[in-house]
């Protein structure tokens, strides 16, 4: 009525303002039926619309006038905003469509026409102008956002994938896409930040000592099998550190390079770090938002599983296979949990199979090792074959194809649920390529540190054949500057970090061929040689051992952060190395779609993808740190090489930010940054965000606590209300004996308690005592339980007394009117056990 | 597809998303009154009724007149019937073997079938007749978004 009421105070403004509303009763009557909310799907109630047209007309006869009064103002106002609700409603409202468009169309008049006039006097055409400006702001960002999602890369491969695979295939693809734009951004940030400049603005190529390839490798720097190895010219180009020149500033824009080189090395790692924490935390506000509720499994299984949107046969079969399996699955868990076998037994065997697979561990990172020394020994040798220089790569990576299906078999003998099981697997493949990783790291810091070594002797030589040359030039001619030594005659340092950039980029690569090779053989060929060779083979390929593969997402899943671990390790080494997992992102996403679908069946085991998603994640985080501290290190503690890269001649890496702030700051900031750098100041700011961490933790916890109990209330709630519907008896005899003997003060206490325990009790009353028609008390039952509840917790009673006397109220009031009691009641507490005894 | 101003139950049969469903027929069968074979867009549109989106403030409304079609309580009675064939407003054991035969083929023996649908009966049922109600059936899917999920919306 009130909506009605408004209305015509509406129609009635409209009329004030002098303007002909020619079609204005039409107008009334849909405002009318905008008002009244219909359910039915007739059309409107002819009489309630007369009555509203005669008061409106009787309304109308207010006076006309022009100007605009302050509660007028507010009325339209508030007139204005009803509309513009009602314009963002519209969907939803169960109408017909030839309605919904007249009543849009109206509202976006009414609004258009009224709001340009709540501006008072000159601030009219602004306010109006201020509006449309708004309007046009929202159109815009509208379609800006569905531009941005149109611009979503590969959306449709995903979902075809998706449809075929399930939503755990398609996370892969997802997971690879967002990696592709992280590191799109990272090489932006590289390659515009690093080597645009250095290459535009810097000294070309052959130039210094540092640019040009030695004269002694000069003869086979063009060829492939040198340029495969990442030596020869692609050595001494901006993909590695070595090119880069020390110069504080160059070009005329005076870019300082070196501290540039150092703050993107630095951003990498931050940048990475701001991302994978921002997807962690939306991921974590998706999967608490699902329920978890755990008591209706097998009905929701039965009633809920079907997908209707699903149109394409392929893909029902598909669903009625995932459904099938998630029945299984289910009856899995059923039989886990009732599997009752020899403890000792089992005990055993996981030790056992822990124990083997530590020693395939310790073996695998002691064969990497081997092999890292190995290679050493190899590159100071003279005619190394195709095999002895790959060989570190290689190692690891046939280590990383056979180990997990060794895991695999040794962990049939744990006998787990196969979600723990898979969780080990994963647990186990991580510490495989972890070790591998470290490995392969200390074996480089050996050689990192020969290099240094080497590179004082180096140093020596440099020095005095540079002295030696000017010398003779100086004698041979008079002129004041000698001839400069041609570059490539220079003596060179072994330029330790340019090392290290090379074996991670080879790294890299020969990780990027394994993984399609294997891709290619392992799924394509295989599907191949299954489909076609099944004519003629004894027993059916299809079914029987080799088959089609799977797609296997948690080998896939590792691959990719692995990889990403390893790239962010040697980006600050080798610049270029981003751009090439670029490359790589992209082509292995057409690849590998490709492979799914043409070469891959889906899943028998259903994997359940949500849940999963942060712990993918969180490994990336993980493999983020493990990948930050040995750049750290380098970076902290080891001296850089004294002819190549952009920090050389200085003492530390770091110091390029003390000569930044020093020379291009003004000089109260070098005092702010000293006196920033006390660890008088450090110290205490740590120990405040140690102390905010706590704080934020215990308050989470706090709101997790709370969340749980507000969730037991409402099934508290439900299974009261469900037990005042349904009125029947399921109490325990035995305790209604307990009742008795009990004081009232005490029931009434425990109310809340024992409402919890009933929730908890009933889903086990499977078959309730049934009490025929006259059952007891819905509250007796919530009371029985409390009995014990009473007894067991004693320190509640107290806490929920005074709010509990208060809930309890309405209850002893509802039973009583259905069925009388024999006598008059004489107080709540006391009246239960008699009611009670009546109903037995 | 005939144009004649009734759809009869090919016509539902056309449609892919129906056709595959293993519920496809008890579905189109919710179409159809008793015992015909044509339904005219009358009948149509009242079954499609069920599927409109629930407004906010129709529920402060009159709770005295019938219930409109599109209720969470209707909706849900609309998937009741499409389980319990013999209308005796209980789903049976009998029942549920059915609708798990048609989900999932022959892939799982019959005694695990039986075995499921006695504990989903044993989920659900609350008074202990080995069937399940149309009250236990709201219970066990009340956290189910039943307004959304069940809802199409137009104007999308």
């Amino acid at each position: 009525n009130s909506d009605g009421k408004k209305a015509g105070e509406e129609g009635s403004q409209q009329r004030e303002r002098g303007k002909k509303a020619p079609t204005k009763d039409q107008k009334e009557s849909e405002n009318k039926e905008k008002k009244t909310n219909k359910k039915a799907k007739e059309g409107e109630n002819k009489q309630k619309k007369d009555r509203r047209n005669s008061t409106t007309s009787a309304s109308s006869n207010s006076s006309d006038e022009e100007s605009l009064s302050e509660e007028e103002l507010a009325m339209l106002m508030e007139q204005v905003e009803q509309k513009k609700k009602l314009i963002s409603t519209m969907r939803n409202k169960p109408w017909r469509m030839v309605k919904k468009l007249s009543v849009l169309r109206e509202a976006q008049a009414f609004v258009e026409k009224f709001e340009g006039a709540l501006g008072k006097g000159k601030g009219k055409k602004f306010y109006a102008y201020k509006m449309m400006m708004a309007k046009k702001w929202v159109k815009f960002k509208r379609d800006f956002d569905n531009f941005k999602t149109q611009c979503i890369p590969w959306e449709m491969k995903i979902k075809e994938v998706e449809s075929h695979f399930g939503s755990s295939v398609a996370s892969y693809f997802i997971f690879l896409r967002w990696m592709y734009g992280m590191n799109l951004v990272l090489f932006g940030l590289i390659f515009g930040l690093v080597i645009i400049p250095e290459v535009l603005m810097g000294m070309p190529y052959g130039s210094m000592p540092r640019k040009t390839v030695p004269r002694a490798e000069q003869a086979t720097a063009m060829d492939f099998s040198v340029l495969w190895d990442f030596e020869g010219y692609i050595k001494y180009s901006a993909l590695f550190y070595g090119y880069y020149n020390n110069q504080r500033t160059i070009g005329w824009l005076k870019y300082r390079l070196p501290m540039a080189y150092f703050m993107v090395g630095i951003s990498v790692f931050g940048y990475s770090l701001m991302v994978v924490i921002r997807s962690m935390a939306r991921n974590a506000n998706e999967s608490t938002a699902d329920g978890d509720d755990d008591n209706f499994i097998f009905s929701w299984k039965m009633f809920t599983s079907w997908d209707y949107l699903i149109g394409n046969p392929e893909t029902a079969d598909n669903k009625f296979a995932s459904i099938t399996t998630s029945f299984k699955e289910s009856i899995v868990d059923e039989q886990e949990s009732n599997k009752d076998e020899n403890i000792h037994l089992r005990r055993f065997l996981r030790v056992l199979a822990n124990v083997l697979i530590i020693c395939c561990l310790c073996g695998s990172g002691y064969l990497i090792y081997f092999v890292v020394k190995r290679s050493q020994t190899f590159s100071k040798m003279q005619n190394v074959g195709w095999y002895e220089r790959n060989e570190v790569e290689i190692v690891m990576s046939l280590l990383g194809m056979f180990c997990p299906p060794l895991f695999e078999t040794i962990a049939a003998l744990e006998n787990y649920h196969p979600r723990i099981g898979l969780k080990w697997q994963l647990g186990r493949i991580f510490a495989l390529f972890l070790g591998n990783l470290y490995t392969f790291l200390l074996a480089l810091m050996d050689d990192v540190n020969e290099k240094l070594a080497e590179e004082d002797v180096v140093k020596n030589v440099t020095h005095w054949t540079l002295l030696g040359h000017h010398n003779s030039s100086a004698g041979n001619s008079s002129t004041a500057t000698p001839p400069p030594l041609d570059p490539a005659d220079v003596p060179r340092g072994p330029c330790w970090e340019t090392t290290v950039g090379i074996e991670f980029v080879r790294l890299t690569v020969s990780d990027i061929l394994v993984t399609y090779i294997t891709i290619l053989v392992g799924d394509f060929i295989r599907a191949c040689f299954v489909r076609f060779v099944n004519y003629c083979w004894c027993w059916d390929l299809e079914a029987g051992f080799p088959s089609y593969a799977e797609f296997d997402i948690s080998g896939n899943v590792l691959g990719l952060i692995f990889n990403q671990g390893m790239i962010w390790m040697g980006s600050f080494y080798a610049p270029g190395l981003v751009g090439i997992n670029v490359l790589r992102l992209l082509t292995s996403m057409y690849f590998q779609c490709w492979a799914v679908m043409s070469s891959n069946v889906p899943h028998e085991r259903v994997f359940k993808a949500s849940k999963s998603n942060n712990f993918y994640m969180g490994l990336l985080l993980l493999i983020l740190f493990l990948s930050l501290l040995p750049v750290a290190y380098t970076i902290m503690s080891l001296p850089p090489s004294f002819d190549c890269g952009p920090f050389s001649g200085k003492k530390r890496m770091y110091e390029v930010i003390q000569e930044t702030i020093e020379l291009d700051f003004p000089l109260f900031v070098a005092k702010i940054f000293s006196y920033v750098a006390n660890p008088g100041l450090i110290i205490p700011a740590i120990l405040l965000m140690v102390l905010a961490i706590y704080y934020l933790n215990a308050v989470a916890e706090a709101y997790q606590r709370a969340n749980a109990e507000l969730k037991k209330k409402m099934q508290m709630q439900r299974e009261e209300e469900k037990n005042k519907r349904n009125n029947k008896a399921s109490t325990n005899p035995m305790l209604q004996d307990l009742e008795d003997l009990l004081t009232p003060s005490t029931k009434s206490e425990s109310h809340p308690k024992e409402a919890e325990d009933e929730k908890r009790e009933s889903p086990n009353r499977t078959s309730p005592v049934g009490k025929g028609g006259k059952a007891a008390a819905p509250d007796s039952s919530p009371m029985t339980a409390g009995r014990r509840a009473a007894f067991t917790l004693p320190p509640h009673v107290f806490v929920t007394q005074p709010p509990s006397l208060g809930v309890r109220a309405p209850y002893p009031g509802q039973p009583r009117p259905r069925w009388h009691p024999p006598g008059p009641v004489p107080g709540r507490g006391r009246g239960q056990p008699h009611y009670s005894r009546a109903a037995q | 597809k005939g144009e004649n101003g009734t759809l009869s139950r090919e016509d539902f049969q056309r449609i892919p998303e129906l056709a595959i469903n293993p519920l496809g027929d008890r579905i189109i069968n919710a179409f159809f009154p008793e015992g015909e074979d044509q339904v005219n867009f009358r009948g149509f549109m009242r079954t499609l009724a069920h599927f409109r989106p629930i407004e906010d403030n129709e529920k402060s409304k009159d709770q005295n007149g019938p219930e409109p079609l599109n209720s969470r309580s209707n909706k849900l009675h609309f998937a009741f019937r499409l389980y319990d064939l013999d209308k005796d407003d209980k789903i049976s054991r009998d029942e549920l073997l059915q609708v798990l035969r048609m989900m999932v083929g022959v892939n799982i023996s019959d005694e695990q079938l039986g075995s499921i649908a006695d504990r989903t009966i044993q989920e659900a049922d609350q008074d202990g007749d080995s069937a399940i109600s149309f009250a236990e059936f709201v219970k066990v899917l009340e956290k189910v978004d039943v307004e959304q999920k069940m809802s199409i919306r137009f104007l999308h």
